[in-house]
């Protein structure tokens, strides 16, 4: 019953508020000193060509690229944050579910280059508004997507501003989104001609009814005759058009039309058109009625011919016309996207601080759907990233920084105030220089500072901004010597880092980690976060679900009315997922059949023993389900959110109320992968300050828990704590 | 200052007073007054988004309840930014209005995870919201939260806010034995505490003593008063506890510390020093009461305010409006209509949709939006109509919130066109005047209540319509790639013999086409046939190319069970699959035989909305 891990978070949590606080004031001590401040280049519709023009430079030069997005949400209901009771398919599921559902508001590039005469880092945070505008007309469903109240909350908090990003924001389309259209239009076009030639057809049948109507088409015939006739006569003889009246001249305008003659058609009825049209069909064999558009409007034009030849011709010039401008249309709406294509195209090596989640809604709003299973979607992302870092984990498992760090909190703005103090205070005398600090000199536009610091937390740019000063300083206590280090050479190739490159967390709780390039996962390493330790070890094989139990019912009371049908020890955790759900991991694999079936035999039974029975406290109401392990995947994949995980299992379609196991064989098949995390304990450094400390707590903890019960009560209040702690914790960004 | 304006074309010179959280209050203060002296109340919301895809929207061919489904889904779904409100009155050709505009932002102020956890965003919505110039910063920043009714009970109980209690019944029966004990205890034990408080206070301690006495009495200070938390373990103890202390100690106040669970966990009992503090201290607690209520229930305050004031109140397609308000502030949207209807009129009695009552009107039939209705009237009809707005409105005020204005006048102008004479509009004690009675609580958006309110028939917009029965209705859907309804009824054609007799094929989405069959039975046969093994012929061809067929049967469990997927020919398909539970069924969507529909000739969706 190792429970320090959990104070730690909870001096983790204060620490951070006062760094926070520190940062605040030191950025306005700064900002009143430093003579440079100047914001960082924030892109929004109008700028993004310009801007894009200069990125792609800079990316190219760049030795590697820090990113951040901001999200207007994390998670679509509380049973879906990350848990320690999250298999690693699950975890993937969550990660799917949020970025699926949230939209990406704030996009922050910045692209790093070691100056080699000047020994230090150039880069240029560039923050993008992004806002999924639906800039072409599409059938099917509408862009939507949702906002986690608290999120948004957050965002004003640090005052993002959500005008920019609805009024000026970049839209985008995936790849995905944009092959569909190219395929729609390619159809699209067939159809045109045989839309134009139907409507002809159309329009012929119709006989002319009012006397109107005949009057109109009459005259209309001798306008059009009186024109060709005088372009007849202009070709043979040379001579100037007569003069025509002036309600003529403005009606009918000649202009050449694809190198012919033609007469645009002004302020006429669409009745009028039609009744045009016909004459035009009926009586002049060389004149073609075409609809032409330009510049976002369309215009009716008479072109005159000289054969079938050339009206094919036309007719084939007009519709490469309307395809290539639609082609525009869908190029200018691929937007933001081609930041992400210049990145993946460049392959330079991406940094990210616990980035799985941004680079998972990359994945769901450039590329495509996300895939199925983690694997698919680990080797394709590696696909179009060859190369990334994140700079959690190499806080996190490398001794060198984690000595650096203390052994605290690894957020990003703690890690750039312990990491680069020099910048974050904007003064290169603060760190007694004992450590080699590596210089980084802004530049946005024109304008260039080595002391810059103008940015906010939590503004997409300037996280990336700070995410990459932490990998930049992190290389050099690596012992990577960038004066050395040539600009040719892949960063990512660098044997110091080769431990890390592609190394993601997939579940920054549960501390695995996947590699990107094998596909592996690779345990939960760092002593310092052994994670696993605060629970008696998990094996999903073990687990039941069961939700929709009374209200009131609290941990210890479940733990209590199994523990008396089961045996004292049959019960290892409870623990919640909300106030309608709990996780029962069982001491043996073969309770979670017993207890299924019990459960079972007591709800279809209705006699006073099965009334009287301990586990009835449990089923009081008679809307309590339980299953194994795998229907919690289940539900976890299905699109609804609903806020209580005992509503989203109705709402996911889930009418019984006990699912059995059909055989212990099976059980045994769905072994869990939890065993995997033994094995790679590389990491484990002993570190005697750590060890103490673990040592101190574990005593307090065994003097309080008197005997096993009451221990586990504690436990149980604890992890109830700990949830509302990390729950607090996620929504600031890691 | 009095703005007197003439008509609709003036009205970008209407001011409506914007509201947020810093000048919420006041704007309370003034309204209250308005609301109960004026005749109506006009609202009007503006959500993040309303249907997600093409098929979500009621259509023409939905029944009360299928468009109640629909409603319910997109009220659950989206979320409310603008609130507007405006009482008005009706006097000789005259408009007295006070419109405000209340932002509205669903923020989690007592850290309960409540009103809302997420909400939905339509990029269209926001981005028609931004082209009006709506500021989103001001709204996230400074919009009013809210709970709702239900969200409050549960929110008390949550932030456990101790309740005072006054209300102590003498119970006449005889207490147990276990009772007595517990009574005893408790005598005891506030009695030793009461005298250990006076004790301490005359004594000058030391800070360790004081605090160890204070650990092991368990006494706290309650607003700078010593109290002590006495534990419960049911309502019966509680009684139990509040009758020992009427019964022998004068100067205690109890508190109720509600549990997290609902009940009552502990009484919390304070000591006061005499009879004038326990009155301060009494006053205390009720204003705490209501300063906490206030913060609590937020923007609810106005919705409570109408619904008290009793008056009718006006909104424009009020399926929607009235789904979002009941969903949002009032309680989650029951599945029935039936229930939504009743829960609804406990709180809006009446309910007037100027939808509905343009529908009385021969030029207005077609009209289902506002400004079209505005200059539809123009042309038809000479209805002079004063606007007066005798609000102090600053230049900042802008055009947010102006349909509640539009909708106000529009009233206006449809009773004096129906010849409802302003002294029979003024409504008196709280019923509302008999002339308008026959208009209010009509929900669904194409009924024509008039004509046959009975059979819950659906009336389409146009001149050309028939009415047709669901039962005549088939739904079509797995054809291969894009169809126009043209080319898929030459398709059908020629497919059956069924196809012989009149029939009209129009599309519902792009994936599903709606099939009415003019004869009786005929539908019947189809189906049969699709679903039969005899199928022949080119039917046969479609089948085995993936067509499938249902009823309006379908389409209505599809509707009541929330399959919304983005295709209705998925949603279908889901139903299909779905084994029926009559029971279930009953409950929920009464036999009451196939409703009527009219059938329009036009387009079946109406895109003129947007």
């Amino acid at each position: 019953m190792k429970q320090w891990p959990l104070l730690r978070s909870l001096s983790e949590s204060l620490t951070r508020t006062l760094a926070a606080h520190s940062a605040y004031t030191l950025r306005f001590l700064s900002s009143a000193t430093a003579s440079p401040t100047f914001a960082l280049k924030n892109v929004t519709k109008s700028n993004f060509e310009s801007s894009l023009a200069d990125l792609r430079r800079h990316v190219r030069d760049a030795d590697f690229v820090a990113i951040d997005l901001e999200m207007t949400g994390v998670t679509s209901a509380p049973w879906r944050e990350s848990f320690e009771f999250d298999r690693f398919d699950v975890q993937y599921l969550k990660v799917k579910d949020s970025a699926e559902k949230f939209a990406v508001v704030q996009f922050g590039v910045c692209p790093f280059r070691w100056d080699s005469s000047r020994h230090c880092f150039v880069a240029h945070p560039h923050n993008f508004y992004v806002f999924p505008r639906q800039e072409l007309p599409v059938d099917g469903p509408s862009y939507e997507f949702l906002c986690q109240t608290t999120s948004i909350d957050f965002l004003a908090k640090y005052q993002f501003d959500f005008n920019a990003c609805i009024y000026e924001g970049v839209s985008y389309l995936s790849r995905e989104q944009e092959n569909e259209m190219l395929r729609c239009l390619n159809s699209e076009c067939d159809d045109e001609m045989s839309l134009l030639w139907r409507n002809m057809k159309e329009v012929r049948d119709t006989p002319l009814v009012s006397v109107a109507d005949v009057l109109f088409s009459e005259r209309m015939k001798n306008r059009f005759n009186e024109w060709r006739k005088e372009l007849l006569q202009d070709r043979k003889g040379g001579s100037q058009f007569l003069e025509t009246s002036n309600d003529m001249k403005q009606q009918f305008q000649t202009i050449f039309f694809k190198m012919r003659p033609a007469l645009i058609l002004n302020g006429f009825t669409a009745h009028q058109l039609r009744l045009i049209q016909l004459v035009i069909k009926k009586h002049f064999k060389d004149l073609v009625y075409i609809r032409s558009s330009g510049d976002g409007s369309y215009s009716e034009l008479i072109v005159y011919i000289d054969s079938d030849n050339d009206k094919n011709l036309l007719m084939k010039e007009v519709k490469d016309g309307l395809r290539r401008e639609a082609e525009m249309k869908i190029k200018t709406a691929v937007g933001f996207r081609h930041v992400i294509d210049l990145l993946s195209s460049e392959q330079k090596l991406i940094v990210g601080h616990n980035c799985l989640l941004d680079i998972a809604h990359i994945y769901n709003k450039f590329f495509g759907p996300l895939p199925l299973t983690a694997e698919d979607f680990v080797s394709s992302i590696h696909k179009y990233f060859p190369y990334m870092i994140d700079t959690k984990i190499l806080l996190n498992t490398n001794n060198v920084l984690k000595h650096l760090m203390k052994n605290g909190s690894t957020s990003l703005s703690k890690a750039f105030a312990s990491l680069c103090p020099q910048i974050a205070s904007s003064s290169k005398n603060s760190g007694l220089a004992f450590q080699p600090w590596v210089e980084v000199e802004v530049q946005v536009d024109d304008m260039r500072s080595s002391n810059w610091n103008s940015g906010a937390k939590h503004e997409a740019g300037y996280d990336a901004f700070m995410t990459g000063c932490v990998f930049a300083q992190a290389c050099s206590n690596l012992g990577i010597d960038f004066k050395k280090h040539s600009s040719s050479a892949n960063l990512a190739h660098n044997k110091n880092l080769q431990k890390h490159v592609n190394h993601l967390y997939f579940s920054w709780v549960n501390g695995d980690i996947i590699d990107l390039g094998t596909g592996n996962r690779i345990a939960a390493t760092t002593v310092c976060y052994n994670l696993k330790r605060r629970y008696p070890k998990i094996l999903f094989s073990n687990i039941v679900i069961v939700w929709g139990f009374p209200s009131q019912l609290s941990s210890k009371k479940i733990r209590e009315c199994i523990s008396k049908a089961f045996g004292p020890i049959s019960v290892t955790t409870i623990y919640h997922l909300d106030e309608t759900a709990v996780f029962v991991q069982f001491s043996k694999p073969e309770l979670v059949a017993d207890f299924l079936v019990l459960k079972e035999t007591l709800e279809t039974i209705q006699d006073p023993i099965s009334v009287l029975h301990p586990l009835s406290v449990l089923l009081e109401g008679g809307n309590t389900c339980a299953a194994s392990y795998e229907t919690y995947k289940e539900i976890c994949s299905s699109p609804i959110s609903k806020v209580m995980f005992a509503d989203q299992a109705k709402a996911v379609g889930i009418k019984w109320k006990t699912k059995l196991i059909e055989s212990k064989e099976k059980v045994k098949t769905q072994e869990d992968e939890s065993f995997s995390k033994e094995n790679g304990a590389t990491d484990a450094a002993s570190d005697p300050a750590d060890k103490s400390k673990t040592r101190k707590i574990e005593d307090v903890i065994d003097n309080l828990s008197d005997d096993r019960i009451s221990g586990s009560e504690i436990i149980d209040s604890l992890y109830a704590a700990q949830t509302k702690l990390s729950k607090h914790i996620r929504t600031t960004n890691l | 200052m009095w703005l007197q304006r003439r008509g609709l074309s003036t009205k970008r010179e209407w001011r409506v007073k914007q509201v947020t959280k810093s000048n919420f209050s006041q704007t309370l203060e003034s309204l209250k007054p308005q609301i109960s002296q004026s005749d109506f109340v006009a609202v009007s919301l503006q959500k993040t988004g309303s249907f997600s895809a093409p098929w979500h929207r009621v259509l023409p061919f939905d029944t009360p309840q299928t468009a109640y489904s629909k409603a319910r889904f997109a009220a659950d779904k989206f979320q409310v930014f603008q609130f507007a409100v405006c009482p008005f009155s009706v006097r000789a050709s005259k408009v007295v209005a006070h419109p405000y505009n209340f932002h509205l932002f669903p923020r989690d102020e007592l850290k309960i995870g409540m009103p809302s956890y997420s909400f939905s965003c339509q990029t269209s919505y926001l981005a028609s919201m931004a082209r009006e110039g709506f500021d989103f910063n001001v709204c996230i920043y400074d919009g009013i939260s809210y709970l709702s009714r239900a969200q409050e009970s549960v929110a008390n109980a949550r932030i456990g806010n101790p309740i005072p209690s006054n209300n102590v019944k003498t119970s006449s029966s005889t207490p147990s034995v276990a009772d007595a004990v517990f009574i005893e205890r408790i005598k005891s034990r506030v009695k030793h505490w009461k005298s250990a408080c006076r004790d301490s206070s005359t004594r000058a301690d030391e800070a360790l003593v004081k605090s160890l006495r204070k650990l092991i009495l368990g006494s706290e200070e309650y607003r700078s008063r010593p109290c002590v938390n006495l534990d419960v373990c049911s309502e019966h103890q509680v009684q139990l506890v509040l009758e020992v202390l009427g019964e022998f100690f004068d100067d205690l106040v109890p508190l109720l510390i509600p549990a997290k669970g609902g009940g009552t966990q502990a009484v919390r009992v304070i000591l006061t020093s005499s009879e004038e503090d326990k009155d301060l201290l009494k006053r205390e607690l009720q204003d705490l009461e209501e300063e906490q209520n206030k913060r609590v229930c937020g923007f609810r305050e106005v919705i409570d305010l109408i619904s008290a004031s009793q008056k009718p109140v006006v909104s424009h397609n009020s399926l929607n409006e009235f789904a979002f308000i009941h969903s949002k502030f009032l309680s989650p949207l029951p599945p029935n209509m039936d229930e939504f209807m009743c829960s609804l009129r406990m709180v809006f009695p009446h309910v007037l949709d100027v939808n509905h009552l343009m529908k009385e009107i021969g030029p207005l039939k077609k009209v289902t939006n506002l400004s079209a209705a505005a200059s539809c009237l123009k042309r038809r009809f000479f209805v002079p109509i004063d606007m007066e707005i005798p609000h102090q409105a600053s230049n900042e005020d802008k055009i947010h919130g102006h349909n509640v204005l539009k909708i106000s006048h529009l009233l206006a102008n449809l009773c004096s066109i129906l010849k409802i004479t302003p002294e029979m509009i003024q409504s008196d004690g709280g019923h509302l005047a008999s002339a308008l009675e026959g208009y209010a609580n009509i929900f669904h958006p194409h009924s024509t209540n008039t004509e046959d309110p009975i059979d819950g028939g659906i009336k389409v917009w146009t001149d050309d319509t028939r009415k047709v029965s669901s039962e005549g209705l088939v739904f079509i859907w797995g054809f291969r790639g894009r169809m126009s309804a043209g080319g898929l009824k030459r398709l059908l054609q020629g497919s059956h013999s069924v196809f012989s007799e009149e029939f009209d094929v129009r599309m519902v989405d792009g994936s599903c086409a709606i099939v009415v069959f003019w004869q009786s039975g005929l539908s019947q046969t189809f189906l049969e046939a699709i679903s039969s093994n005899w199928i022949s012929g080119l039917l046969r061809e479609m089948v085995s190319e993936g067509l499938r067929a249902a009823g309006y049967e379908t389409y209505k469990k599809a509707c009541r069970l929330g399959f919304w997927e983005a295709d209705l020919a998925d949603s279908l398909d889901k139903a299909l699959e779905e084994p029926d539970h009559n029971s279930e069924a009953d409950s929920e969507a009464k036999p009451t035989g196939p409703s009527q529909i009219y059938w329009s000739r036009d387009s079946i969706i109406n895109l003129d909305e947007l």
